[in-house]
């Protein structure tokens, strides 16, 4: 900019060649660009990346359940787990959870989520709202409200226990049950949400044109709607098995300790055990299981043309 | 008289209680093979017409019948209807040849049955290389053609057509008017077509049905409709036209078509003639001249003639297209180019017509006999 200024003839210069003038703007364009981005860069890299570093030293560190922290390098914090069947059992049951709760809250979502999107209504921001509105409570007040619900003694059971239907409490709290119920709850808002803004591609009149070709309705949905939809059913489905594979109050509180997930085996070699170096292998391993799920949900996505 | 291939009888469609009806009461039919226009001014209520009659909207009240059974009822899917729209609607997630098929998919058709008859649509449509293209890569004319060719491939009983020009360009559109049109007749199919191109409806149409606030005003040939405008709205719509106020004087005998020749006065001009229904003596109507049929004349002529003068002059070629004053009045007028050069701005120019091309609009009357 100086430079063009204080010579004058730059811009107007004889001996410029083509195109110099455009990789000087360009040029210019990746600075401002890079400036505005520096900020999230920059808190990303104190907040994420660099801890993130840490725990991955902080796997390979010699410690054990004594709260003791040697610097080192093992790799006994991965070796253990791995070959320990209960370890192989609570990795199954987590990724078992993630993708229960994940298919059971696409599919109780889904509905709510197509209602929203196509609804003409003058209510429809307020209703949207409604539908999101369970974020503005934290997960743990909600997972209480779960615990009176589905209690020995709580709604479900004594209305059951009214009509006569049990004499004996359904077990719903303590166990994977009352976790995936809870948690498919408290997971609706955002997967309706990313539902919702993966409901674009698609316009009545598809559906309108399916039918006056001879499809039946469910037909329709088969054959048009769910394709359609499918990429917004696949980034729903991907946010909830993440959010709940990495969630630990809910399957602390509803599981009452009968449910061991990595996130709350995570817990208790943090705070109970004080094993930091055999945490961190376990959250690194969890890690691992992300990143295959998103590999394998963008090739899936690739493979439907989103 | 010709069987019809559908008949709508008081087919009335009321979006809510108390407000007015968006289709009032329509009753039409349509021959076998036809190609019939529903044109209107936007909000008329011809895509609502259409999309009764493809079973995507339900009648209020009104019945539709094709081939002579009653149809109303039947959901959409099993109507046979072949509907192309407005923006087309082709399934995103299928190439070209998918969508062409999913109709035959539907119906059970068994595979070799069903590529023969893809590639044969295509074929009509002279897009049988395009088989493969995902739907995305054509463009908004070859789309639309595919869209026809989707509606085609099931031998639909009526080809519906929704604005299916609007999103095209300018010269495009001319040329898928013909396409069109020349595919209806080889294919034989009946087709309702929704415009609001009045160019459109009188290019294609073996019959136009012009449609206003939720009835039909006229329902006739191309020809009839722009010669014989029964309303107003009509003469109004269809083309440029030239209104006077006319008290209708004497009948002076038959003219062509069953029609009689009238003398009028028109008001503030004087005494021209011109042709209608018989029995209009005495009252006073609206007459309509149309522009080309206005002739304007620089040197006063014979007969009466209307005085004005001229205001714009624009050079078509084979004439001269005049816009001129004559009192309130602005008319549009025409005058051959051989005669006598082009005339100025300013001057003064009289027009005048052949009794046989003012019509006296029947729907029009104003006052009744005196």
């Amino acid at each position: 900019m100086s430079t063009a200024t204080r010579t004058g003839q730059v811009p107007a210069g004889p001996g410029l060649a083509p195109g110099v003038l455009e990789k000087a703007k360009a040029k210019r364009d990746r600075r401002t660009y890079l400036a505005l981005l520096a900020p999230a860069v920059l808190g990303l890299f104190v907040s994420f990346v660099l801890p993130l570093i840490y725990m991955i030293r902080m796997s390979f560190n010699e410690g054990g359940p004594d709260g003791v922290v040697e610097e080192g390098f093992t790799l006994q914090h991965y070796i253990d787990p791995l070959t320990d069947p209960f370890f192989w059992q609570v990795t199954l049951d987590t990724f078992r959870m993630g993708v229960v709760v994940g298919v059971l809250c696409v599919v109780v979502s889904y509905p709510v989520a197509m209602f929203l999107a196509r609804s003409t209504s003058k209510y429809k921001g307020l209703l949207t709202a409604a539908a999101i509105a369970p974020l503005l409570t934290s997960a743990v007040v909600r997972t209480y409200g779960w615990m009176v619900i589905l209690g020995d003694n709580g709604l479900v059971n004594s209305s059951l226990k009214g009509m006569g239907l049990i004499t004996e409490p359904l077990k719903l709290t303590n166990n994977m049950t009352g976790v995936t119920i809870g948690l498919v709850e408290i997971f609706m808002p955002y997967a309706i949400l990313a539902m919702i803004s993966g409901f674009g591609r698609l316009s009545p009149q598809l559906e309108e044109a399916a039918s006056s070709l001879g499809a039946s309705k469910f037909k329709v949905f088969l054959r048009v709607t769910l394709p359609l939809t499918l990429p917004g059913v696949l980034t729903a489905f991907l946010m909830v098995f993440v959010l709940s594979i990495s969630t630990f109050i809910t399957p602390r509180l509803l599981g009452g300790g009968a449910v061991q997930v990595l996130a709350t085996e995570i817990y208790d070699q943090t705070t109970g055990l004080l094993n930091w170096p055999f945490a961190a292998a376990l959250s690194v391993i969890l890690l691992v299981l992300f990143g295959v799920i998103v590999g394998v949900y963008q090739r899936l996505t690739r493979k439907i043309g989103a | 008289m010709n069987t019809s291939k559908l008949s709508i009888i008081d087919l009335t469609k009321r979006y809510a209680p108390g407000l007015d009806p968006a289709v009032d009461c329509l009753s039409m039919s349509v021959q076998e093979g036809h190609l019939v226009a529903l044109l209107g001014p936007s909000g008329c209520g011809k895509t609502t017409t259409l999309r009764m009659v493809a079973g995507l909207m339900d009648p209020t009240a009104g019945s539709i019948m094709v081939d002579g059974k009653d149809i109303t009822q039947t959901p959409v899917h099993q109507r046979g209807m072949g509907m192309v729209f407005q923006s087309y609607a082709l399934f995103p997630h299928m190439d070209v040849a998918q969508n062409v098929a999913f109709g035959l998919q539907m119906r059970k058709v068994g595979a070799k049955e069903q590529a023969r008859r893809v590639t044969e649509a295509l074929d009509l449509v002279k897009l049988g290389h395009l088989a493969s293209r995902r739907v995305k890569e054509l463009s908004g004319g070859q789309q639309q053609r595919i869209a026809i060719a989707r509606a085609l491939v099931v031998e639909p009983t009526l080809l519906l057509l929704d604005e299916p020009l609007s999103n095209l360009d300018a010269k495009l559109r001319e040329t898928m008017r013909t396409e069109i049109r020349s595919i209806q007749q080889r294919t034989g199919a009946t087709t309702l077509f929704v415009t609001h191109d009045q160019d459109e409806a009188l290019d294609m149409a073996d019959r136009i049905a012009v449609m206003n606030a939720g009835i039909i005003e006229q329902y006739g040939p191309p020809s009839e409709v722009y010669e014989r405008p029964q309303t107003h709205f009509v003469a109004d719509f269809i083309g440029q036209a030239n209104f006077f106020s006319a008290a209708v004087l004497s009948d002076d005998g038959a003219a062509t078509d069953g029609e009689r020749s009238y003398t009028v006065d028109v008001e503030g001009f004087g005494r021209f003639g011109a042709v209608g229904a018989s029995g209009l003596a005495g009252s006073t109507h609206e007459i309509v001249v149309r522009p080309h049929r206005l002739k304007a004349v620089l040197r006063q002529p014979a007969g009466t003639a209307i005085e004005g003068v001229i205001e714009r002059v624009s050079y078509t070629g084979d004439s001269l297209s005049l816009g001129v004053r004559a009192g309130e009045k602005e008319l549009l007028a025409q005058m051959p180019t051989s005669s006598s050069g082009i005339p100025q701005i300013g001057e003064k120019a009289y027009l005048s017509w052949d009794a046989a091309d003012a019509f006296i609009i029947p729907g029009t009357a104003q006052g009744g006999t005196q």
